[in-house]
């Protein structure tokens, strides 16, 4: 049995940033993570924007964490040295139902406080995003939108906890919870951990964790998104966050200049039982692409390298009918973050829960705190990190005063995005532990090859780290990628 | 900064065979190859059929020994990072970053495989899939096993090579699946590879969906005339998609979509070619 303060349950941007914001606190923090490395529920597959706070109700804690976090977003990157772009946002109409909702959001965004909102008439709009459709009849701007990459994010944040001492485990999937008399007891499939307090983030399993010591009162219903990913190349044909607000009934597109230069499109909605939980659906990626043609027109979608799908967290209350939990009404649209005698569950978070994750971290960090009296400040907490040096993104001098250095970062692994050994090297050193787990801090496999060429020397490098041989190395999903060696050596 | 007469970007048999040309005409040649060795695409192809009945390694030694023969100035292990308006090229290596000058420059950077991933093939992206390349650098210079019941999308002649290599190593091909009516690549292969194996071939279909959660355990096959759709069980996906020349290195000296007259395309990163006989011939002349 292990002896921890607070037990954070998952390692996604809320965990993590849970778990940064408990290690400000001088008291024990240990995360219980199912997977073998962070980042790899819905916080690895979202449509990756910093929003302004213009879509959600005045007044709600939804909208006070968002307006705050967008405003501070520029300094947390600055802080954890992870990429942001503030691109700004289009809302684009393209008829009267959807001019309406503009307005609406226009006002709704000023009375909330997001600075800087305009609406910009058809050739306004066209001359801030030439690839716009021309039918396109009024456009929301709003130049505080921005991008991340979210899974930099989410690495920097676990990065930045686990050295101001938060103690992350890997592989331990909490099955059973009990209360005792100083807490809590939790069981994972190989361990046992007695907490004083729980701090819930298990992503779409939050309700079911909960439920491991509670009635159940709210319960998540997923539904399914599809995304198209198209490649650096078409870099610059979309500037702005474009949101296309449809005219119809119906999930309209978003389009993401993304950090690296991609540009991400989606996500759509349609119900969880059309394709296997994370399968993308063929009619989502139609829909796609035929929205693209519709908002963008030149759009070049040969360019697309990948698709994925992901699952929204959909909390509704629930009650109990002849023995069934049945939801009620619509889909909370408020964060539900409960506070139950030291058990705090944040359920269902969805959009902005990227944007809000620093700020969500700090306010249950804060409830915690409360909850064990207000214990003091960790005197060696320092909110800074560094992120692995992109060879990529250095000018001519420093990359060159770099390789000397270390040779490893002459050495290029992955072509299609320029990544370097020296990076994939420092990837592993860091915790990567399957071929996404690289990709996911560096980048390498996210281009136009896929990781055709990246694949093999990474896997080798991996294998090598674990003392294992390549077949033993898993991606994703726990599967090798490789079976074994030939038994005629090669062929 | 080092300066040279003319620059080659890649040393696959179109790059070799430029730049030997040029040499021999008297020029100053530099020749970038990002791998540790010369021979580009050749060296994972261990059948025979190059150059009338040699395999690929044996094929680019040729090419190997006449380039260290010659003036050529070679680097591996070099990939060339940018071309710049300005005649200067960047260059990345284990032993530094550096610039160098030139008078012209050859691109002979080969082709990619188009990936399954660039489709809108529904599904989960599990383990097991592979594009035909790839496997076939894995088997061959890896040494690695990719797993059995495979299944073939596409039917280029990387595809059936594939198919072929997989037959005589013992493993099982479930089929090629190819959405035209007939099979793609040279008919010397569909003979050799396809008809001597007797590799079920499933025409006018394709892969709508790939199942399986951890490692991929089959696709939805569908008839493209009549939309029939069924699962296949397999426990491998090789793409053969086709090649597309990779000049991702010139994107950015199109004016108006021409190159700068010092710049000239070689070998499969101009167009993709059958035969390596015919890169070699054209490369020769294609040297400035
Ligand atoms: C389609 C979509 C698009 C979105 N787009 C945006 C956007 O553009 N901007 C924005 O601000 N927000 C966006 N969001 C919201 C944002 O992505 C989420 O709020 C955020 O990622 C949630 O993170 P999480 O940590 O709760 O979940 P997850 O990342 O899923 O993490 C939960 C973790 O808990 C672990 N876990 C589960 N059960 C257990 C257990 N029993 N024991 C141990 N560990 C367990 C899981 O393995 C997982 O690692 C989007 C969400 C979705 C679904
Ligand atoms: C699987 C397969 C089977 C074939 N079978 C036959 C056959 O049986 N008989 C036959 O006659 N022909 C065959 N061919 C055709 C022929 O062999 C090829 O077309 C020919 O070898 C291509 O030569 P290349 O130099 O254009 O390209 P490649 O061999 O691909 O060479 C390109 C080189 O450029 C390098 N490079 C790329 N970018 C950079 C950069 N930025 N910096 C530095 N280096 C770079 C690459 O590493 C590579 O070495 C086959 C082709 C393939 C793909």
């Amino acid at each position: 049995m292990e002896y921890t303060d607070v037990a954070v349950i998952g390692a996604g941007l809320l965990g993590c940033f849970a778990a940064r914001a408990l290690t400000a606190l001088d008291i024990r923090v240990t995360v219980l993570e199912a997977r073998e490395d962070v980042c790899t529920g819905i916080s690895r597959a979202n449509t990756a924007i910093v929003y302004t706070g213009c879509d959600t109700k005045p007044g709600t804690l939804k909208t006070e964490l968002c307006v705050r976090a967008n405003r501070d977003f520029g300094r947390l990157c600055r802080e954890l040295d992870v990429r942001f772009s503030r691109c700004g946002s289009l809302m684009a109409a393209f008829g009267p139902r959807a001019e309406a909702v503009l307005r609406k959001k226009l006002d709704q965004g000023r009375e909330n406080g997001v600075p800087g909102l305009e609406l910009l008439g058809p050739g306004e709009a066209r001359t801030m995003e030439p690839g716009l459709s021309r039918d396109v009849t009024l456009a929301l701007y709003a130049p505080g939108t921005g991008t991340v990459d979210p899974w930099e994010l989410c690495i920097a944040a676990y990065e930045n906890a686990r050295a101001n001492g938060a103690d992350f485990r890997f592989s331990q999937e909490v099955r059973r919870m009990a209360r005792t008399e100083s807490g809590f007891l939790l069981e994972t499939t190989d361990n046992t951990y007695a907490a004083r307090v729980v701090v819930n983030c298990a992503g779409l399993r939050a309700d079911a964790v909960r439920e491991l010591t509670e009635r159940p009162t709210v319960r998540i219903f997923p539904t399914a998104a599809d995304y198209l990913v198209l490649d650096d190349t078409v870099s610059g044909f979309v500037k702005h966050i474009i949101f296309h607000e449809p005219e119809e009934k119906g999930k309209g597109l978003t389009l993401v200049p993304t950090v690296d230069g991609a540009l991400l499109a989606g996500p759509t909605e349609r119900p969880r039982d059309t394709a296997p939980d994370w399968a993308t659906a063929r009619e989502g990626l139609e829909e796609l692409q035929a929205l693209c043609a519709q908002v963008v027109p030149g759009l070049p979608l040969e360019e697309t390298i990948r698709s994925f799908a992901s699952l929204r967290p959909n909390p509704y209350a629930v009650r109990e009918e002849q023995g069934q939990w049945v939801r009620e009404g619509r889909s909370i649209s408020s964060f539900t973050v409960l506070e139950e005698n030291g058990l705090i569950s944040l359920i269902g978070v969805k959009t902005p829960g990227l944007t809000c994750a620093a700020a969500l971290g700090e306010y249950v960090s804060d409830m915690a705190a409360r909850v064990l009296g207000q214990p003091g400040r960790n005197p060696r907490f320092d909110p800074s990190r560094r992120g692995i040096v992109r060879a990529h993104d250095l000018s001519e001098a420093d990359r060159a005063a770099l390789i000397r250095r270390c040779p490893d970062y002459g050495q290029i692994v992955c072509r299609c995005r320029d990544v370097t050994l020296g990076e994939i090297k420092e990837a592993i050193r860091r915790g990567a532990v399957t071929l996404e787990g690289v990709k996911r801090r560096t980048g390498a496999g996210m281009g136009r090859c896929q990781g055709g060429r990246c694949m093999e020397p990474i896997l080798e490098l991996l294998a090598e780290a674990q003392g294992v041989p390549p077949w033993r190395v898993t991606g994703d999903g726990g599967a090798a990628m490789v079976r074994g060696e030939l038994r005629h050596g090669r062929v | 900064m080092e300066e040279f007469d003319l620059l080659v970007i890649g040393g696959g048999a179109a790059g070799m065979a430029a730049s030997l040309a040029a040499a021999r005409r008297g020029q100053r040649v530099l020749l970038a190859e990002r791998e540790a060795r010369l021979g580009g695409i050749l060296n994972q192809c261990l059948h025979s059929g190059f150059g009338g009945g040699l395999t690929g390694p044996a094929y680019a030694r040729q090419l190997i020994d006449r380039v260290n023969a010659s003036a050529v100035c070679v680097r591996t292990g070099t990939d060339v990072l940018r071309i710049f308006p300005d005649r200067t090229a960047l260059l990345s290596s284990r032993t530094g970053l550096e610039r160098v000058e030139f008078q012209k420059c050859i691109l002979a950077s080969g082709c990619r495989e188009r990936s399954v991933w660039s489709l809108p093939v529904a599904g989960s992206r599990p383990a097991g899939v592979f594009t035909a390349g790839t496997a076939q650098k894995l088997m061959n210079l890896g040494g690695y096993d990719i797993g059995d019941g495979v299944v073939i999308m596409g039917s280029g002649d990387v595809g059936q090579i594939m198919a072929r290599q997989l037959a005589q190593a013992g493993k099982r091909v479930v089929a090629i699946i190819e959405q035209r009516d007939q099979l793609g690549g040279l008919p010397r292969n569909r003979r050799d590879c396809v008809e001597a194996y007797r590799i079920p071939v499933l025409l006018q279909c394709t892969v709508d969906e790939i199942l399986g959660a951890g490692r991929i355990r089959g696709v939805m096959v569908r008839h493209l005339p009549t939309g029939r759709r069924w699962e296949l069980p397999c426990g491998t996906l090789l793409t053969a998609l086709g090649l597309i020349p990779d000049r991702a290195l010139c994107r950015e000296l199109l004016e108006d979509g021409a190159l700068p007259e010092w710049l000239r395309l070689c070998g499969n990163c101009d167009y993709v070619h059958d035969m390596v006989d015919s890169v070699v011939r054209e490369a020769a002349q294609t040297a400035f």
